[in-house]
């Protein structure tokens, strides 16, 4: 059966749902799906072929939304709830991370006030990661901007066990057995010293889905590279535009291969004005602009969850803009064509290989 | 006495608008509507039990924040009004 990309957009009114062949030339816009709730991400298992998505109402509480049936209908899950005598109320959930193929029913969220939850039933309930919520340094957890959050969970590509979690603003934590314990995993080589405090507010943290060890991340100053074996964070900004930025992505296959793109830190737009998306294929050690197709001189902005590949062959590489836009690349990120426009603020853009 | 479900709590409560009920207070009387609609307990109250934000009650023309909130007493006829409050602008 011809595989088929569907694109799950997140907006601050709604999700949306773009859908095309393997061509991907032509997109078929749906949506949105509980408008007006902003949706800060949305995904698709390719286990079992469920999609989650974070509806953060307004009214009536935030929920997190499962289909079974790609998107067609959707259920509410029980809420992430903080147990009794917390001083924490869950408000919003930032990100859904399916688990490994090992751990077929197991997912992962995280969520607002920053806590790490896991779902063992397919994301039906969702119990909260106490070994996490213990952490002493807890208490110098701070918001970011845009509130307190753990947006990033990434499982190792071997081993579930091994996992990293990213929250904003609290740093980098480790667990090597499977969520029981964790370890503040902050140490960087080749960055400025001088703002720790920025160091650790974390904007996007990836691991390579096939290669055991390699990870990729954004940091709200500079991005940052881990090879396996490795125990520092190692700055990869060197040619990079500006040091700011949210969206990144890494290529599926080649394992040297990421994207990014850059922001300017006080614009919070595109730096320099006219978005590009930023690839390296080298590990970092050096960046390459493409800008192909992309308007010149736009002040565009893509936020966190703004950026994705699918799993074709040549890449496709996808992101959302704040003025609505989604753009396409159907040739690893080097020429772009408009998906999509006139939708609200995009806040994600998940791209789902489909069989 | 009558419950009335505006917009979303509508849907919440699978697209009741008007529900009679017994109570005493205004408290009782959402005890009583989560009773007869479960999907609305999340949807009013959070983990901890406290009302959500965003949610307006009114006892007949009257905010009940100013009617002693849930420990506002109710009488036979009256309305109690479930509202998303108005969010936005």
């Amino acid at each position: 059966m011809a595989k088929q990309v569907v694109l799950l957009v997140g907006t601050k009114k709604g999700l949306y749902t773009l859908r095309s062949d393997a061509d991907r030339k032509k997109w078929a816009v749906d949506g949105p799906h509980e408008a007006p709730a902003p949706i800060h991400h949305a995904t698709y298992d390719p286990r079992d072929g469920s999609m989650y998505a974070a509806i953060n109402a307004t009214w009536g509480g935030s929920r997190i939304d499962y289909s079974r049936d790609m998107g067609k209908t959707w259920q509410k899950s029980k809420n992430p709830a903080f147990p009794e005598g917390s001083d924490r109320t869950f408000f919003q959930t930032w990100h859904v991370e399916p688990g490994h193929t090992k751990t077929p029913n197991v997912v992962w969220a995280g969520t607002e006030p920053a806590a790490l939850w896991k779902s063992e039933d397919r994301g039906e309930t969702w119990e909260l990661n106490q070994a996490l919520d213990d952490q002493p340094s807890r208490a110098k957890w701070v918001p970011g901007f845009g509130g307190m959050g753990l947006h990033s969970i990434a499982i190792d590509a071997d081993d579930p066990k091994k996992m990293q979690v990213g929250i904003s603003v609290g740093g980098v934590y480790t667990s090597t057995d499977g969520g029981a314990s964790w370890v503040q995993d902050n140490a960087q080589t080749g960055g400025k010293e001088d703002r720790p405090d920025v160091f650790y507010c974390i904007h996007k943290l990836l691991a390579h889905p096939k290669v055991s060890g390699v990870r990729f991340m954004r940091v709200h100053v500079d991005v940052y590279w881990r090879e396996p074996g490795e125990t520092k964070w190692r700055n990869r900004t060197e040619g990079l535009p500006s040091t700011f930025g949210f969206a990144a992505a890494m290529h599926p296959r080649d394992r040297s291969v990421a994207y990014v793109i850059p922001l300017d830190d006080m614009k919070r737009t595109a730096s320099p004005p006219g978005i590009g998306v930023y690839s390296t294929n080298d590990r970092g050690a050096t960046w390459t602009r493409n800008d192909k197709g992309l308007p010149p001189g736009a002040a565009l902005e893509s936020v966190r969850e703004g950026m994705d590949t699918d799993l074709l062959d040549p890449l496709g590489v996808y992101f959302g803009t704040a003025n609505g836009d989604v753009w396409a690349s159907r040739d690893e990120g080097k020429s772009w064509e408009r998906a999509a426009q006139y939708l609200p603020y995009v806040t994600s853009v998940h791209a789902a290989t489909i069989d | 006495m009558r419950v009335l479900l505006h917009g979303a709590y509508r849907g919440f409560a699978g697209g009741a608008r008007d529900v009679t009920l017994d109570a005493a207070t205004l408290r009782e009387a959402l005890a009583a509507l989560v009773s007869a609609h479960p999907s609305l307990a999340e949807r009013l109250r959070d983990e901890h039990g406290r009302l959500r934000a965003h949610l307006s009650l009114f006892v007949n023309q009257e905010d009940a924040r100013f009617l002693g909130g849930e420990d506002a007493t109710l009488a036979d006829g009256d309305i109690v009004h479930v509202l998303p409050a108005l969010s936005g602008g």
